[in-house]
């Protein structure tokens, strides 16, 4: 029952996008009868995917799509979160945060009624678009032929809060840039134009790159801790590709930014609004295809890769189109001074584009060469460490100097005070580095990222007024973000070059020491939960023959599905985790790898003061 | 002025760091040179993990394998080229710098050398 209302309201929201495009045509309708229709259609998809999750939370077999991915052994959360966790549901899923930033959009005020209606139908285009495909390629709301009362379930992997939560974020701000994909469209369709709608745009934009980076960070931080591999970055194709929008979309946000300094670069800031979205749909068309893990898993997917790759064609193509048509009238000339906040802002942004471009290079650059030689080659982390980051490096080079830059003139404030403090601090590291172990990439990193730190810290305590209300924190927000960004740079770098790895063999009650910190492997415990067993190594910590901790590690095994999943054990401490993989037993002896990760805490701290000052920027005009 | 003085200061800095760390880096011992290079070669067994990382049978079994060649003095590259010929050029996460994958490695610095000329033309005009 769920299912055929969950398929009609779906079907009926697709008709009424339908009748709001061709209306166009036939009859011009009024903005209030669009701002009706287009929260009527919202509605009806919200009606349909939760329909999807009813039927996932009853356990409703006789829906196919809940049959595969389904069981009635899964804790509730677990079935909530098992709508997205399969193709047919993420889809919907996908239409469904098309249709909330469709609602939320139709409520905006000041905007020229036109430009409103345009963006609203573009985005209805948008929304029958993914509409047909789910129809017709991935309908999640299939009958199942035989009457079965359990279902195959859920990928024991996908099993964990983190992952509940980031395909909804992740997708948040994916499919937020379609918002400003129509705007920048429909301002370029619009005839009598001014830039009332940077404004709008500048507020979605860091909405939707507020969430992504939210999405990815959970993620990452899944992998960190799920995966077992002790690390929180791969440069897998799959992150990759997650990448690619949140650096474009960053240079967005940024562009946006220089509405303020008077000087408006329209046409960069519509192309990459075309390109931030064209990439999520690449994306898109990357995982949904399946053909990351090889270009021949494509002939098995061949429908579905190619609806999306003909919508990524169609949408893409028809963005640049009429970007290439219709040039927007070029606002005031641009003077580029030697140096000031502008042409910092130009440099980086420039930069930021490179570095999306390299990454799109290396993840698709396999594909490239397989269809053509049948090769089979690989470009992982080594090439993208030594491309990526060095042409980051003079970005933050910049971001550091910020602070000190003015819009207009090519005046530096307080120069003096900033040298001697970065030439003190460049010091300070490197008299610190002498003692410890030495690296290059570690030396760089951690200047640059404590440069960036210490001028925005600077530049809050003498630029401004202290006095902690909400408009000092809009005001100061900018450089919030950035320390954000460097205490990120300081995580990174620590617990990139300075990480430490130890295995050992050993039985039950033995110990071990690392550094400082003395560890016994105390016993293993195995257990019977809902719907896995476990089996967990308990490590006692202590430091200076004072027990500080435990932490438990260990595997899962998922009977339904047959699965077995690493639980690392991770002991978080500020200045390192330490991180604990239980291996394989071999008679007594279990293989026990510890991994010590300093500074992996600066990294998610880092990316929660980005978060945060994603979100005050959005309420800052 | 001011900002010659900062940024020629800031930019010796780097350099010198730059150099005193790749001369320290030039000689590891064996252990550093495995590890270097069996974190840029890809466990086939796996799902996009390196061998390093991995502790797949393939794994341990190409961890030996390069240990003892470089204990019979072979370079990096000689390692590189025969674990490519024997399991193709796939095992590579980072790819050959010849011929064939020089759009790949160019691709970045092309880009930075039209924008820099884009920019400068741009600004010329003006």
């Amino acid at each position: 029952m769920s299912s055929l209302i969950g398929f009609l309201s779906l079907i009926a929201a697709t008709g009424i996008n339908f009748v709001l495009l061709s209306s166009k045509i036939f009859i011009n309708f009024n903005i209030n009868k669009y701002n009706t229709l287009v929260r009527f259609s919202s509605i009806l998809t919200f009606i349909s995917f939760f329909s999807l999750m009813y039927a996932y939370i009853t356990s409703d077999f006789s829906n196919f799509n809940v049959f595969q991915n389904s069981h009635t052994d899964k804790p509730l959360i677990y079935k909530i979160s098992g709508t997205w966790g399969n193709h047919e549901g993420s889809m919907l899923l996908w239409i469904s945060i098309l249709s909330i930033y469709g609602f939320f959009f139709s409520f905006t005020k000041k905007i020229d009624i036109e430009l409103k209606k345009l963006t609203l139908l573009i985005q209805s285009f948008l929304h029958l678009l993914f509409s047909f495909f789910i129809i017709f390629t991935s309908n999640p709301f299939l009958i199942n032929s035989v009457v079965v009362t359990e279902g195959l379930g859920l990928n024991p992997i996908l099993q964990d809060p983190g992952l509940a939560i980031h395909p909804p974020l992740l997708y948040a701000g994916y499919v937020g840039y379609s918002i400003i994909f129509s705007l920048a469209i429909a301002s370029l369709l619009n005839k009598n134009n001014n830039e009332e709608w940077l404004y709008i745009a500048k507020k979605w934009s860091l909405v939707s790159w507020t969430c992504l980076t939210g999405g990815i960070a959970l993620g990452s931080y899944w992998a960190y801790y799920e995966l077992g591999w002790g690390g929180w970055w791969f440069w897998d194709p799959v992150e990759n590709i997650s990448l690619m929008p949140w650096i474009a979309g960053l240079a967005l946000v940024h562009s946006l930014l220089m509405i303020r300094g008077e000087q408006v670069l329209k046409r960069w800031i519509i192309f990459l609004s075309i390109l931030c979205f064209s990439l999520s749909i690449f994306g898109t068309f990357l995982v949904r295809s399946g053909i990351l893990t090889s270009v021949h898993s494509f002939a098995a997917d061949a429908s579905r890769g190619l609806f999306i790759l003909l919508i990524f064609f169609i949408i893409t193509g028809f963005g640049f189109l009429v970007f290439l048509l219709k040039k927007p009238e070029t606002s005031k000339p641009i003077t580029l001074l030697f140096i000031n906040k502008f042409s910092a802002l130009i440099f980086n942004n420039i930069l930021m584009i490179i570095a999306t471009l390299t990454v799109l290079l290396g993840t698709i650059y396999p594909i490239i060469v397989e269809v053509l030689t049948n090769k089979r080659i690989s470009v992982g982390a080594p090439y993208f460490n030594s491309t990526v980051i060095p042409i980051m490096i003079p970005g933050f080079l910049l971001m550091s100097i910020a602070p000190i830059l003015s819009w207009q003139t090519n005046k530096i404030r307080s120069a003096r005070n900033y040298v001697i403090f970065f030439i003190l601090i460049s010091l300070i590291i490197v008299i610190q580095s002498y003692f410890s172990k030495f690296n290059t990439w570690g030396i760089v990193g951690l200047i640059l990222g404590s440069w960036i730190i210490f001028a925005s810290l600077f530049a809050v305590l003498t630029s401004y007024k202290l006095n902690f209300n909400f408009r000092f924190f809009q005001k100061v927000n900018p450089h919030i973000a950035h320390i954000g960004v460097g205490i990120a740079i300081v995580g990174i770098t620590f617990s990139s070059v300075f990480k430490n790895e130890f295995t050992y063999n050993i039985v039950e009650g033995e110990n071990f020491k690392i550094n400082n910190t003395d560890i016994v492997f105390d016993k293993i415990e195995t257990t019977n939960e809902k719907n896995f067993q476990s089996l967990r190594a308990n490590f006692l910590i202590s430091k200076n023959k004072k027990v500080i901790g435990n932490v438990k590690a260990g595997k899962n095994y998922y009977p339904v599905s047959k699965m077995i999943t690493t639980e690392a054990g991770i002991f978080h401490e500020w200045f390192r985790d330490v991180y604990f993989i239980l291996g394989e037993q071999k008679d007594n002896e279990w293989l026990v790898k510890v991994h010590v990760n300093p500074f992996v805490s600066f990294i998610w701290l880092g990316v929660i003061i980005m978060v945060y000052s994603g979100l005050i920027g959005v309420s800052r005009r | 002025m001011k900002l010659n003085l900062f940024s020629k200061i800031s930019i010796k800095t780097l350099l010198f760091f730059c150099f005193f760390g790749i001369s320290l880096s030039a000689n590891e011992n064996i252990e550093e040179k495995v590890k270097k290079l069996t974190l840029e070669l890809r466990c086939m067994t796996c799902q996009n993990q390196s061998v390093y990382d991995s502790d797949a049978d393939f794994s341990n079994d190409i961890k030996n394998l390069v240990k003892n060649k470089f204990e019979e003095g072979e370079s990096e590259y000689e390692i590189k080229k025969f674990l490519a010929e024997r399991y193709g050029e796939y095992i590579l996460f980072r790819p050959f710098f010849n011929y064939n994958n020089l759009f790949l490695w160019g691709f970045p610095f092309i880009l930075l050398t039209i924008s820099l000329f884009f920019l400068i033309f741009k600004t010329r005009k003006k």
